[in-house]
């Protein structure tokens, strides 16, 4: 006889560790196994030992695109930051208008990606784009927004700042609430600054949330793709390829499914290397 | 029993889903995938219907390739995932040699009666074209859309030209007089011509490719595993364009947003091919006339200009079970009367010899004198060679175009040079 008690927590969880099985663990040993071959979906899977490897390590074009990410990093989790909690800062007072504003901020987020990318692809025309027609209406020179290898990946990093803001103004809001006002009420009673209170009492507190924020716009900046695959497929001359557009590359166009695995495996070690480095900074200030 | 019943839904679902891949044709039936343009199914659906009035026991049953970013996309899945049709109609000719190696696609000489109506159909230059690297013939070849210059007649007219352009000289001429900044903002706002801009692989069909095969009389990429592109010509072809781009003879950025810039004479000229007319007898101003004419060539070219014409050609997977039932099929598509069809119908020519000359078809380019033209060209038509790796070949070309022509990076002897050894490189691994 089935002891039904024993079976009932087995059967429970067994939907979630079948997804993990079949959708996270096969999946991973999959493609680590893939890393050892060579691969082009229509043919046998050929051994190859670490030829994948020493290929990554001689691959000039993905280091660049490492590079490039990393640049759209550097770029993009400061200055939403920097705006997100501005914004917060402002949207947390007792302003008129707060819900709509709130609002405003927030409807880009849910906006799809592509569709915010053609837009922006748009503005940043060069001939008969809104931005350089501003210029052009103001006297300054046009700017090659997406055609400029210098500027491509700023205008890049500036339109995922405008698409993803709204997100983080929501979590620093969230953050901005939990601080009790007794703080302030006690740092007025000392004469301190606005400026004072914001960054002796309004930043320490908020310190878990910078960290989230930080960690999700980073892993959210390293799985840049659909900005640069729709705005310039890369260029110009490389100077927006991703990492992931580039794994992408060599999976989905080249058929090199081996070589990608390989790619996405090494790529996920160095997120996970950003990321441990990254609380383990946030909380040693902390 | 709740186990059970649990059991019992998910072995029904796990049914369901295997279901639906799994191919839904008797057996007798033959599945032929065309492609998902209207004009090309209705042509399907003429010609199944034809045969399968006069073939019950072999009914054909068209299907368009199922929707997807691109055909090539669903035809991997397909192959991947063990649903092939019998036979597939819009196979692009790059794309065969990888498939045949891969073992999926039936080896046409083998068949009865291919080679002898092959022969009768094609020219032998292009049969030795379509040849796989192992000796036999995985493809039929069957439309072709060759890559011209279109132009505007009035521009031209304007600018005191007797024609138009035909050297690299009397285009850099012609692009000097009619570039302009029309709104007087300091920048150029009307070009001669315009070529995307982009690194995708395919857009050098319509720029680097054809001008290449102009230039060298339809010279190879590839050969024997080995570039073979590293010569004058393609030189020449690199240096031409980045002129165009470095004097703004060119636009720089992309102009596919917008109105149409040809229609709308913002540009003189573009590199395209046969479906352009319909487009734009639809969508023309008032007046506007336009013509086509060859590939610009270098300077002291001589004899006839040929071009890309972005073949696209019909192949039998090995899932099928009568590849003879298929193939007899196929020959009542590419006949004569089959071919006058798919003028008719679709407006793209087929691959065959003397397609400007055979009466059968003089009917058709007296009432689409535009379509004459594209006859005359088919003659100096050039498809892609035999290769596995094209799609990167072409990649590696773009990525050095890119480098070279449009941001004058490096020369185009480097540019060049450097895209062969690259190509080299793919063959050694």
């Amino acid at each position: 006889m089935i002891n039904r008690k024993k079976i009932l927590p087995y059967l429970l969880v067994s939907p979630y560790i079948l997804h993990f099985l079949l959708f996270v663990s096969f999946p991973v040993a999959f493609s680590i196994i893939l890393t050892f071959h060579k691969w082009n979906i229509i043919s046998p899977m050929e051994y190859s030992g670490i030829s994948n490897y020493i290929q990554l390590f001689n691959d000039k074009t993905f280091f660049k695109s490492i590079g490039n990410t990393l640049i759209f990093l550097v770029i993009h989790i400061p200055l939403q930051i920097t705006i997100a909690l501005f914004l917060a800062e402002i949207l947390n007072q007792k302003i008129k208008l707060r819900g709509v504003f709130r609002g405003a901020f927030f409807l880009p987020v849910i906006v799809s990606g592509v569709v915010v990318t053609i837009l922006w692809q748009q503005l940043y025309g060069f001939d008969t784009g809104l931005l350089n027609r501003i210029f052009t209406g103001i006297g300054l020179d046009k700017i090659g927004w997406l055609i400029d290898p210098k500027i491509a990946m700023p205008s890049i990093a500036l339109m995922a700042t405008w698409k993803n803001v709204g997100l983080y103004i929501v979590l620093f809001l969230v953050g901005l609430q939990t601080v009790p006002p007794q703080f302030y009420e006690a740092a007025d009673l000392e004469g301190a600054s606005h400026l004072q209170k914001f960054f002796k009492i309004t930043l320490p507190m908020i310190n878990p949330t910078i960290f989230m924020v930080v960690i999700l716009s980073t892993i959210g900046g390293f799985s840049l793709f659909i900005e640069p695959y729709i705005m310039t497929g890369g260029g110009p001359l490389n100077s927006t390829v991703s990492a992931v557009l580039y794994i992408y590359k060599q999976g989905f166009f080249y058929y090199h499914m081996g070589y990608a695995a390989t790619l996405g495996l090494f790529f996920a070690l160095i997120i996970l290397a950003v990321v441990v480095i990254q609380k383990k900074f946030i909380e040693t200030e902390n | 029993m709740k186990i059970l019943i649990n059991v019992i839904i998910i072995i029904s679902l796990a049914y369901c889903l295997t279901g639906c891949s799994s191919k839904k044709n008797s057996h007798n039936e033959i599945l032929y995938w065309c492609s998902n343009n209207v004009d090309e199914i209705n042509f399907a659906k003429e010609i199944a219907k034809e045969w399968n009035q006069g073939n019950p026991g072999r009914p054909v049953k068209y299907q368009p390739v199922p929707e997807g970013r691109s055909s090539e996309e669903i035809i991997l899945a397909a192959v991947v995932g063990k649903t092939t049709p019998d036979i597939y109609s819009n196979m692009w000719q790059g794309d065969v040699e990888a498939y045949a190696q891969a073992g999926v696609l039936v080896a046409l000489d083998t068949l009865k009666g291919f080679l002898d109506f092959i022969y009768e159909r094609c020219d032998s230059a292009v049969i030795d074209e379509i040849r796989s690297g192992d000796g036999h013939i995985y493809q039929i070849p069957w439309k072709i859309n060759p890559i011209m210059l279109i132009y505007n007649i009035k521009s031209i007219n304007d600018m005191g030209l007797s024609g138009p352009p035909k050297t690299y000289s009397e285009f850099f001429d012609a692009s000097k007089k009619f570039q302009k900044d029309i709104n007087g903002d300091g920048y150029i706002d009307r070009w001669f011509g315009y070529s995307e801009v982009l690194v995708t692989w395919w857009q050098r069909f319509f720029d680097f490719y054809p001008l290449y095969l102009a230039a060298s009389d339809g010279a190879h990429l590839v050969k024997d595993n080995k570039a073979v592109f590293n010569n004058e010509y393609a030189v020449e072809v690199f240096r031409f364009l980045q002129t165009l781009y470095k004097k703004n003879y060119f636009a720089r950025e992309e102009l596919t947003a917008r109105q149409d810039v040809f229609l709308a004479s913002v540009i003189a000229t573009r590199f395209t091919g046969p479906w352009e007319i319909a487009h734009a007898e639809k969508f023309k101003p008032k007046g506007f006339e336009y013509d086509y004419t060859t590939m610009p060539v270098p300077d002291g070219h001589k004899g006839p200009v040929y071009t890309y014409g972005d073949p696209k050609n019909i192949v039998i997977f090995k899932s099928c079970k009568d590849p003879q039932a298929a193939w007899n099929y196929i020959k009542t598509m590419i006949t004569e009367e089959g071919d006058l069809k798919l003028l008719e119908i679709t407006n793209q020519l087929p691959r065959r010899k003397n397609l400007n000359r055979n009466p059968v078809f003089s009917n058709y380019f007296t009432n689409n004198p535009k379509m004459k033209i594209f006859a005359e060209e088919s003659k100096y038509v050039k498809g892609t060679d035999a290769s596995p790796v094209l799609k990167e070949v072409f990649d590696l070309i773009s990525q050095e175009y890119e480098a070279c022509v449009i941001y004058g990076e490096k020369t185009p002897e480097e540019a060049v040079k450097d895209a062969a050894d690259a190509v080299n490189l793919l063959f050694i691994k």
